[in-house]
């Protein structure tokens, strides 16, 4: 009874659509991988759950966390109805000073990061500036910052290059089992668990901790409604840019395990991740202002991923089941975005409440003031 | 009255001015804009660079014709851009550098153009979707088939006298592309201004309630603003590729923002109802002299983007604000 009760609740939770999405992709995922191992390796208990081999997880959760992590930080800023497209050059941004700082000064390598983390937050904080206190349409500015970011990152690094010592990137790209020198057999199982899983967790556990404060309701005001808001006594302009600097403590994470990730700096990386945070980010569920949870984001994140990865393993069974069969990768982006296409359409069925928050906060998202002040 | 007093008082009429003339704004931007030019680049005051400009603020005007009509019923479309890219490409793929093919591609064009505009109206209109969103994964989907159909590679020209009747200058200045402005540019004035879709779309994009209770059929009007946005940035695809001569994939996909960009310049607002291809043609005109002269400084790029973002900015500062929860 309780356990109905609870799915009953779920059901009408936000992040239910892209839950389901998930998992529907995350058990294709395991299907076709599975499979198209098989079909190479022959069939053995441990091909057909070539997804949970400890390696590949530590590899896809490796170098997907950063795009996980800026869809979490677009989704906090959706909550309370801006957004950021620029998202994506900052954390190659933040990448660019990480690598540049030790290399040109002289500093460790974790000073680097601090000025990263400096950089993050600076930047957000003028996002902010622009679409919270001058009031400017949060599309437009973030376009017009992805320009500004760009410049910015080829001043820092005019071209790719750097490197970060071994000592960094080895653990983050292994599996915390890895970690220990000499580990007990019992602890075999921690090899399951990717030191990048562990970043995601400890970064979600910070943003609980904002979310138990008054701001964590506060947004949901904002978003919902900045004159309503305004009129209990929340301050909009000041809860917007509390989330801006928090998406920038995000987007710093971000950067920071993007560069542990490719181990070295490139000044024109991840634009795309803007919009693809985004969409992401919609298709987990969100909505423009008031609606939705950072699970949002993180469904809609790992979607996003599982996705590539599915389509990727498909081509490759394709390959093996159907002789002579080959085609482009332009072939398994055109398939990934049809499908992505295809998880957009799937969140209107689920969820008829969320459109209608959707459109009443685009509406006032790009509203220039009242009607008859032209 | 004090000193201080008249001051605001000037400061507010002058805002309520720039509030309220803003197609009027953009041409003084363009002015400005041009007159910076000059001072920076004196040289630049010649027969070609005016002849460059007007081809550019045309082939740009085309798109944010259909860019204003869906902002005006109170949409978004992104997918101009990735239009004009895919009928670019399928212009040089099927002329392949000759003559006699331009009918054929004409009407091909066309119908991509039409069958993506009803798409997405349709999803952002019928299904609810945000039209930002859906725009934007549809526009992905024709940039992907773009790539599946070229392989990514360069492949033929457009023909010699389709260039020619974009690019050839009579009496040496004017490009002949106005022969395609003066047949666009009164249609979609006649559209928005004159006829009864224009006056409906108007009411729509100001309040569909109110609209849909006078009768008016709300989605219909919005998807045709969709399909007529497809057409037309399909149509300056092909002018794009006639200009360009050779088109590789996403060649025009920055035509997406800049569309934007120029029609939020000239006044229309993202919130629908207001707005006119006036002002669209003014803000093109705006967009395309703040690149030039961009250029001109002779900057290295880098700098040259973030100026180009501080000059945004701005612009947008000056009048797209929202208004403040106090007031």
């Amino acid at each position: 009874m309780a356990i109905r009760e609870s799915l009953r609740r779920f059901r009408r939770k936000p992040a239910f659509t892209g839950c389901m999405l998930f998992i529907i992709v995350l058990i294709l995922n395991i299907v076709v991988q599975g499979w198209s191992t098989c079909m190479s390796g022959g069939v053995t208990a441990e091909n057909i759950f070539a997804f949970f081999k400890p390696s590949a997880l530590t590899s896809i959760f490796m170098s997907n966390l950063p795009f996980i992590l800026i869809t979490i930080g677009q989704a906090l800023l959706l909550i309370v109805g801006q957004m950021d497209i620029s998202i994506g050059v900052q954390i190659a941004l933040v990448n660019v000073v990480c690598i540049m700082v030790p290399q040109t000064t002289g500093c460790p390598v974790w000073c680097g990061w601090l000025v990263g983390f400096a950089a993050a937050f600076a930047i957000s904080a003028v996002c902010g500036f622009c679409c919270s206190v001058l009031r400017l349409p949060a599309l437009l500015v973030g376009y017009a910052l992805t320009f500004l970011i760009q410049g910015i990152n080829v001043l820092i690094m005019n071209v790719p290059q750097g490197t970060v010592p071994m000592a960094y990137w080895k653990p983050y790209q292994s599996s915390v089992y890895k970690l220990f020198n000499n580990p007990p057999a019992f602890l075999k199982f921690l090899d399951y668990i990717p030191v990048a899983a562990l970043v995601l967790i400890v970064v979600l556990l910070i943003w609980h901790f904002f979310s138990r404060r008054p701001f964590g309701k506060h947004i949901y005001a904002v978003g919902t409604n900045p004159r309503n808001a305004f009129a209990v006594g929340i301050n909009p302009v000041s809860t917007q840019m509390k989330a801006f600097l928090i998406k920038g403590f995000f987007v710093g994470v971000a950067g920071i395990c993007l560069t542990l990730m490719s181990a070295s700096g490139n000044p024109l990386q991840c634009e795309e991740y803007g919009i693809k945070s985004l969409s992401a980010a919609i298709i987990g569920g969100m909505g423009w202002g008031g609606w939705g949870s950072i699970s949002c984001g993180v469904f809609g994140g790992g979607f996003l991923v599982l996705i590539q990865n599915t389509v990727y393993y498909f081509f490759t069974l394709l390959s093996k089941l159907v002789a002579g069969f080959t085609v482009s990768s332009y072939w398994h982006n055109f398939v990934s975005d049809l499908i992505i296409f295809g998880g957009l359409l799937m969140t209107i069925v689920t969820a008829k409440e969320q459109r209608k928050t959707l459109q009443q906060g685009l509406k006032a998202q790009f509203k220039r003031g009242e009607k008859n002040v032209r | 009255m004090s000193d201080k007093s008249i001051n605001r008082d000037f400061f507010s009429r002058l805002n309520l001015f720039i509030q309220t003339h803003t197609a009027l704004m953009a041409v003084f931007i363009a002015i400005i804009l041009l007159i910076a030019t000059f001072i920076v680049s004196p040289s630049s005051l010649n027969k070609v660079f005016f002849g460059n400009i007007i081809l550019l603020t045309i082939i740009l005007s085309i798109p944010a014709a259909g860019q204003t009509m869906v902002l005006i019923g109170g949409g978004m479309d992104f997918g101009v851009g990735a239009v004009m890219s895919a009928t670019a490409i399928l212009t040089t793929y099927t002329m392949r550098g000759q003559n006699g093919h331009f009918l054929q591609v004409f009407f091909i064009a066309i119908a991509i153009g039409a069958v993506v505009g009803l798409i997405n109206g349709i999803c952002s209109v019928k299904i609810g979707l945000p039209a930002m969103i859906v725009t934007m994964a549809i526009a992905n989907i024709v940039t992907r088939m773009q790539y599946i159909l070229t392989d990514g590679v360069l492949s033929g020209s457009a023909s010699p006298a389709l260039a020619a009747t974009v690019s050839y200058r009579i009496f040496g200045v004017i490009p002949a592309i106005v022969m395609y402005a003066a047949i666009i540019w009164p249609i979609t004035f006649f559209i928005l201004n004159k006829s009864r879709y224009g006056k409906q779309l108007y009411m729509v994009g100001n309040n569909p309630t109110a609209a849909g209770l006078t009768g008016v059929k709300v989605d219909k009007i919005r998807i045709i603003s969709y399909v007529f946005s497809g057409v037309l940035a399909a149509f300056a695809g092909i002018l794009g590729a006639a200009y360009m001569a050779t088109a590789r994939c996403q060649i025009f996909d920055g035509y997406a923002y800049d569309s934007l960009i120029a029609v939020i310049i000239g006044g229309t607002t993202f919130a629908g109802g207001t707005g006119s291809y006036a002002g669209s043609i003014a803000g093109s005109l705006v967009m395309i002299l703040l690149s030039n002269l961009l250029t001109s400084f002779n900057l290295p790029s880098p700098m040259r983007n973030i100026l180009n973002a501080v000059i945004l900015i701005l612009l947008l500062m000056l009048y797209n604000r929202s208004k403040s929860v106090r007031q």
